[in-house]
Parts: C-alpha cells; sequence; structure tokens
C-alpha cells in the first residue's frame, strides 16, 4: 500500500518504522526535519519537510495516488484538516485521524472522520489492566 | 443578526467594533484570559458577549451561544483553527453562513471545497493590489534609465468622476499625455477621441509624471 503519514511524532515515527517493515511504500510528512532522526535506520520511507496542511506538499508527497493516510501530527485542528483535505479533495480511501479529545472523537464520527484518540485508548488500557487485577485477586 | 467571533485578536477585535455598531448582536470566542477581558474593558459587555475557550471544541461553542447564531466569523490565526471551527457551526450546528479569513491564499480553494461560505485571504487582496501597479514598474525603470521624466501608470475612472462618461477629445489632456488604452471588463480598447469612458474603466496613460498627476484627481473627484 502507498501510505501518506502527516506529523513525525513519537507516533507517527513508530507507525512509519512498522509500515516500511511490513514493505508497504510510506512517505512521512512534517515541519521540522529534525524530527525524521526518529526514523529507524532500515526505514526506507520517504520524507518531506513541509507544512502538511498546505496542498501542495500534500501533491509533492503523492496524495493524489495514496491509498491511505494518517494524520498524527500533535495538533488536533491540523490533523482534522489534513484528513478532510485528504477525503474529500482526493478520495484517498482509508484516512485516519489522531485527536487528542475523547469528546472530539464522537464529533470526529459525525463528520464522517475515523478517529483515533490515544487519550481513550490509554484509560482503555490502565483500566482493563486495573480491572485485571481485581478479578484475578 | 446574532454573530459569532472565533477569535479576539485585532482582526476580531474591530470586527466587533465595527458590526456591533450596526445594531448586530455579538459573541466573541477567545482563548486567552486576559485579552478577553481587555476586550470587555474596552468595549464593554453591553456591545459584546464574550466567552474564554476554544472555538473548535463542542462544549464551548455550546457555552457561547451557537445554537442561536446567524453567521459565524472565523478569525484566528491559525488556518486548521478557522476550518474547524465553520464546519462545527455548519455541519454539526446548523448555523446559516459561516466566513472565515485564511493566512495563506492557497486555502481559499480548499475553504471552498469543504463548505465554508466566505473565505477572505488579506495577503491575497493586498497581493493583487500591488500586482496591478507592479505590471508598470519594468516599463518605468526602462523609461527612467533613459533619464527620462515619462511614466506609465494605470488609472481607474470612479464613479461620479468628472471623467465618468465624457469623450476623451472633452476631457481637455494636456498635451504631450497619451491614453494609450481603455481596459473595459474584458476588453483592452485602443481610444480615438470619441471613446468614451465609463465608472469602471481602467485607463492606461502615458506622459510627464507632472502632467500624469495634473489630472490623476479628475479621474477620482466627484463631479458637483
Amino acid at each position: 500500500m502507498y501510505i501518506i503519514i502527516a506529523g513525525c511524532s513519537k507516533v507517527g515515527a513508530s507507525l512509519v518504522n512498522r509500515l516500511s517493515e511490513e514493505g508497504h511504500n510510506v512517505v512521512v510528512i512534517d515541519r521540522d526535519k529534525s524530527s525524521f532522526a526518529q526514523l529507524g535506520s532500515g526505514s526506507n520511507c520517504m520524507t518531506i519537510v513541509g507544512v502538511p496542511i498546505d496542498e501542495d506538499v500534500l501533491k509533492e508527497a503523492g496524495i493524489e495516488a495514496a491509498d491511505a493516510l494518517a494524520a498524527v501530527t500533535t495538533d488536533d485542528n491540523t490533523n482534522i484538516m489534513i484528513a478532510q483535505i485528504a477525503r474529500q479533495l482526493y478520495r484517498v480511501p482509508k484516512v485516519l485521524v489522531q485527536t487528542k479529545d475523547p469528546e472530539r472523537q464522537r464529533v470526529l464520527s459525525f463528520m464522517g472522520l475515523e478517529a483515533i484518540c490515544p487519550t481513550t485508548l490509554t484509560v482503555e488500557s490502565f483500566f482493563t489492566a486495573l480491572a485485571k487485577g481485581e478479578t484475578e485477586k | 443578526m446574532r454573530i459569532m467571533i472565533i477569535g479576539g485578536g485585532n482582526v476580531g477585535y474591530y470586527l466587533t467594533k465595527s458590526l456591533s455598531a450596526e445594531k448586530h448582536h455579538i459573541m466573541i470566542v477567545e482563548e486567552d484570559q486576559a485579552r478577553c477581558e481587555q476586550i470587555v474593558s474596552t468595549l464593554g459587555s453591553k456591545r459584546v458577549e464574550i466567552t474564554n475557550g476554544d472555538g473548535t471544541n463542542v462544549e464551548c461553542l455550546r457555552e457561547a451561544g451557537i445554537f442561536n447564531t446567524d453567521a459565524l466569523i472565523a478569525v484566528t490565526g491559525h488556518d486548521q483553527n478557522n476550518l474547524v471551527a465553520c464546519q462545527l457551526a455548519k455541519d454539526y450546528f446548523g448555523v446559516k453562513q459561516t466566513i472565515s479569513r485564511v493566512k495563506n491564499p492557497k486555502n481559499i480553494r480548499v475553504f471552498k471545497k469543504l463548505g465554508v461560505d466566505s473565505v477572505i485571504s488579506s495577503t491575497e487582496r493586498i497581493a493583487g493590489i500591488i500586482n496591478q501597479e507592479l505590471d508598470w514598474t519594468d516599463v518605468n525603470k526602462l523609461l527612467k534609465d533613459r533619464s527620462s521624466n515619462v511614466r506609465i501608470r494605470e488609472i481607474s475612472v470612479e464613479h461620479g468622476s468628472l471623467f465618468n462618461n465624457k469623450c476623451l477629445k472633452e476631457l481637455g489632456l494636456p498635451k504631450g499625455l497619451i491614453l494609450i488604452a481603455v481596459l473595459r471588463g474584458n476588453e483592452a480598447i485602443i481610444p480615438s477621441g470619441d471613446t468614451r469612458l465609463e465608472a469602471g474603466d481602467a485607463v492606461i496613460v502615458m506622459g510627464e509624471e507632472e502632467d500624469i498627476e495634473s489630472i490623476y484627481g479628475q479621474f477620482k473627484e466627484m463631479r458637483k
């Protein structure tokens, strides 16, 4: 698959590493060049320095041909904007958005965007682990 | 009308000032607490209702009174925040009219495609004005290099100008001044003495700098 990762955060970088290990064709965009240092040495992905809400930057990343895009910058609204450009302007088949705010996750699904919320996932993991400890007692 | 403004920076502040004078009910949503207090203390709580919070957050918009809003204007300094505010207003809360400012002129197209009703870019507006002027700078530089005092300028004929609806031969232009072209809509007319000027025309003039200055005012001046 041809996948664009917008935002080379911790999440973004790890995602890129995993995906390129699996043999996917990955392009990663970040406004800060130094963030690419987090990418694994074996990762043969393409990197682009630029603001990912800039249509020209997304075009350079090959959004017209992308099979999937994950918007994982540290700013929720930036992610939402990228996702909408991808989905509505370029008809990218699979688009995922990261949002820090669990409240926003509901609104996003209303807007037709598939959102992943690290806060919700973390709480979920803690909760399950704690509850599991409870039943084992 | 009940208007909600997202972003209480300079643009938001002056918008509020001019709109509230026209009897609109203005609500501002601004993230910075200190800025909120500053706006209320200068404009007074009678002219503006202010909510301290994130204008891209559903709860905050609800609290600010989005359900009774006729139009939302997003003027924060971040394009992505303006887009999200407009979309929440329109798609989630059913606000009829959304207006957004963009910093990056390239986002005008993107915002319109994503459903924002009106998109304004000051960068693009200014660039448009400058480009009109700039087209002649190369020519003028060339003329100046030949140590001549001759310039080319573009002057628009304003509504109610003394020259509006007059033939060129009636204008009494100084000798040595030439009207090279009259630009009307998409047309460029090579004028003769019988060409009649209309308000909205742009006239390209060549002549001595002082002569151009002397007639410039008449293109703009109101007929008494």
